[in-house]
């Protein structure tokens, strides 16, 4: 059994959006509400959902960009946001020790800088390394990524989307980190590209013992890469498992209904419960009370949870699901049909 | 939940295969400052009556470039289309002056484009953007016109259309606007409807929704698709053909069964290959080495040959070659060796 690497418990972020002078009349945005999950050493944890659920701003405190609103991260036994209010240095080893690789290969690297550059900053800023030592570790980063030396002269430019997504994954592993965020690390790629990537970022996780966060909202990118993940909706986890398992027998609405969208990989399959929710996700300024999902909710005349918020349960082995007994039974009692 | 099985046969198999689109060795270049780029080399396909042909490549391969071209709203200069054929119903369109071609566009041939945000105009509400195609083309005014703006709403499945209608596309979801497109397109019931990529921007909820409404639609107005896409999910999911593009030439086109189950090119192969599934764990993933060719520098020869494992033999590599039909409705592209034909590469 993996050590834990990074633990979050019950992480809630509110934003404050609107209204005048002062913040009078704003309104709570609640992006994250009350997550809690474990990333293991070397292992990659997913998390899909679709857009505005929250996967993004979870990243964000994770990688300090944003502080929760309440909740804690605790990194290696140690509480991050208290460590690092009492200790200025503590901040640094962390932020070190964290890295990520963006969506977009073509906003995430400033076009005026050389790519010995763009990888050899955080180690010029984090490390005491001389110039002709960063310049070598670059060299090496980029063997490392399957690129070659010479082109640590060039500009962004000078590559094509699947390169400088390398160049990406070369920062991010520049300063020898433990967790890396990967933020739809491939969907910008095209098809024959993304493979390519994927199997990079695989092998070096195996090489150095890394761990992944995998943001995406590709069904079949997160069956192949991870091996925990986590369903976010409206900022809430809904359903969490190992990947196998998960994908073998969810067990909530929601994750049926995002499994019933995806698209095929191969026209012979046909799904025989295809569930196509109506209507959009809601507002999260405004969400509905209870249960997240239960405007969307096949079963929802039944609905019985719609006034308190259902907490995870476990049902199985590992496997948690938000207890909202309406948003399980419909889909369980299709489940024996099939 | 996921059962492997043969779909069942489509119960209205088309008992005529009527052609209504025929497109001839289309060729569309651009003169760049690069050079020239042959974004669309020697293109041919036909598309018959209430099918959906799916056209998947990279980008880069000349999806939307052919589509475009279709059109005839290539930019021009640099744009030129400089041979070729489109034959929409026996009539080329390529003879058609500017105001014949607007006669067209909208009314018989439709596109739906990626992005519905840049599709609308932010500063007229949705009637007005799909009343324009209905009083444009049909000629419609006053009572009869507002009618059919709600009658097209709400066959979108728009909710509360009446009222919706007054809203301006900033005040409607991804998936809405998406919605509306929809709507202006299938406006004056066109015989083909191209759709660039139309759920590219939309959640995987909301992708659902879209491609069952473009069933329907389908299915309601009799109109052949068109579907550009570089997802080979949605290929499986909702079409009949599949025409597989590489560097602006088709390399493989053909039933979508008979594709996935019997890829003969490498590329086409590669591509199936390398998409990870979602029914099953895979150890490692195949990747097609290499990356497409810069446009204004595609190899003489073949062209897929710097992408294949063992390049293709030198006669092949440099010989010019057609598209082959291997079977009857499955073409295939591409030199000896990449079709597996050639005597030197068998071992």
């Amino acid at each position: 059994m993996a050590n834990t690497l990074i633990e979050l418990q019950n992480i809630k972020k509110i934003f404050q959006v609107g209204g005048g002078f002062l913040g009078s009349g704003s309104k709570d945005l609640i992006a994250v509400n009350n997550i809690s999950f474990k990333i293991e050493e070397g292992q990659t944890y997913g998390l899909v959902g679709e857009s505005g659920c929250g996967k993004t701003t979870t990243a964000k405190m994770i990688l300090m960009l944003e502080n929760p609103t309440e909740g804690t991260i605790i990194f290696n036994d140690q509480d991050v946001f208290e460590a690092s209010k009492t200790d200025p240095e503590y901040k640094k080893i962390y932020k070190s020790s964290v890295q990520a690789v963006f969506q977009d290969p073509w906003a995430s690297l400033n076009p005026r800088m050389r790519v010995r550059d763009i990888i050899g900053e955080p180690l010029e800023i984090n490390t005491d390394m001389t110039k002709k030592q960063i310049r070598s570790r670059v060299d090496e980063l980029l063997v490392e990524v399957g690129l070659q030396a010479y082109q640590s002269n060039l500009y962004p430019h000078e590559f094509s989307g699947g390169q400088r997504q390398r160049l990406g994954v070369a920062r991010a592993l520049s300063l020898n980190p433990r967790l890396i965020i990967l933020d739809e690390p491939v969907s910008a790629l095209d098809v024959s590209i993304r493979a390519q990537i994927m199997n990079l970022l695989v092998d070096l996780q195996k090489e150095y013992n890394l761990s992944y966060l995998l943001i995406a909202h590709h069904l079949a990118t997160v069956r192949y890469m991870c091996d925990k993940m986590g369903v976010m909706y409206l900022g809430n986890l809904m359903e969490e498992a190992n990947a196998t398992d998960l994908f073998d027998d969810p067990l909530h609405n929601y994750t049926r209904a995002l499994m019933s969208a995806a698209l095929p990989s191969h026209p012979d399959i046909v799904r025989d419960d295809e569930i196509i929710l109506e209507g959009d996700v809601p507002s999260p300024l405004n969400p509905p009370p209870g249960c997240v999902f239960q405007p969307r909710c096949l079963n929802q005349s039944k609905c019985t949870c719609s006034k308190t918020p259902p907490s995870l349960k476990e049902m199985k082995p590992n496997h948690m699901v938000a207890d909202c007994k309406c948003c399980r039974t419909y889909a369980g009692s299709k489940l024996k049909k099939a | 939940m996921v059962n492997k099985q043969s779909k069942k046969q489509t119960s209205k198999k088309k008992a005529i295969e009527e052609i209504v689109l025929s497109v001839k060795d289309l060729q569309t270049h651009f003169y760049t400052k690069w050079g020239l780029v042959k974004a669309v080399d020697g293109l041919s396909f036909d598309l018959k009556k209430e099918e959906t042909l799916a056209v998947v490549g990279e980008s880069g391969s000349g999806k939307s470039v052919t589509a475009l071209s279709i059109m005839q709203l290539i930019p021009s200069p640099p744009g030129f289309i400089v041979g070729g054929e489109i034959n929409l119903e026996s009539e080329n369109l390529l003879n058609k002056s500017d105001k014949e071609m607007q006669s067209v566009r909208g009314s018989r041939i439709a596109m739906v484009l990626q992005d519905p945000m840049t599709a609308l105009n932010p500063v007229f509400n949705i009637a007005d953007q799909v009343g324009e195609t209905l009083s444009i083309h049909k000629k419609l005014k006053g009572s009869q016109l507002y009618n059919s703006i709600i009658d097209m709403l709400e066959k979108v499945n728009i909710p509360a259309a009446e009222e919706r209608m007054k809203d301006y596309p900033h005040q409607l979801s991804g998936g809405m606007r998406q919605r509306v497109v929809g709507a202006i397109g299938v406006s004056c019931s066109p015989t083909i409807l191209i759709a660039d990529e139309p759920t590219t921007s939309l959640d995987a909820t909301i992708q659902a929704q879209y491609l069952r409404l473009l069933k329907d639609l389908q299915n309601e107005f009799g109109m052949a698709i068109l579907f550009i896409t570089h997802d080979f999910g949605i290929v499986a999911k909702m079409c009949d053909r599949v025409a597989v593009m590489y560097a602006g030439r088709i390399v493989e086109i053909g039933e979508v069964r008979e594709i996935f189950n019997n890829p003969k090119h490498p590329y086409t192969q590669g591509l199936i290959k390398s998409v990870p599934s979602m029914d099953e764990d895979i150890d490692r993933l195949y990747s097609i080495p290499g990356q497409p060719p810069a446009l204004w520098d595609v190899p003489d020869g073949c062209r897929f040959s710097p992408r294949k494992e063992s390049p293709c033999c030198d006669v092949c590599i440099n010989e010019k070659y057609e598209m082959v039909e291997i079977k009857p409705g499955h073409l295939v592209d591409g030199c000896k060796c990449c079709r597996g034909t050639c005597k030197s590469s068998k071992k």
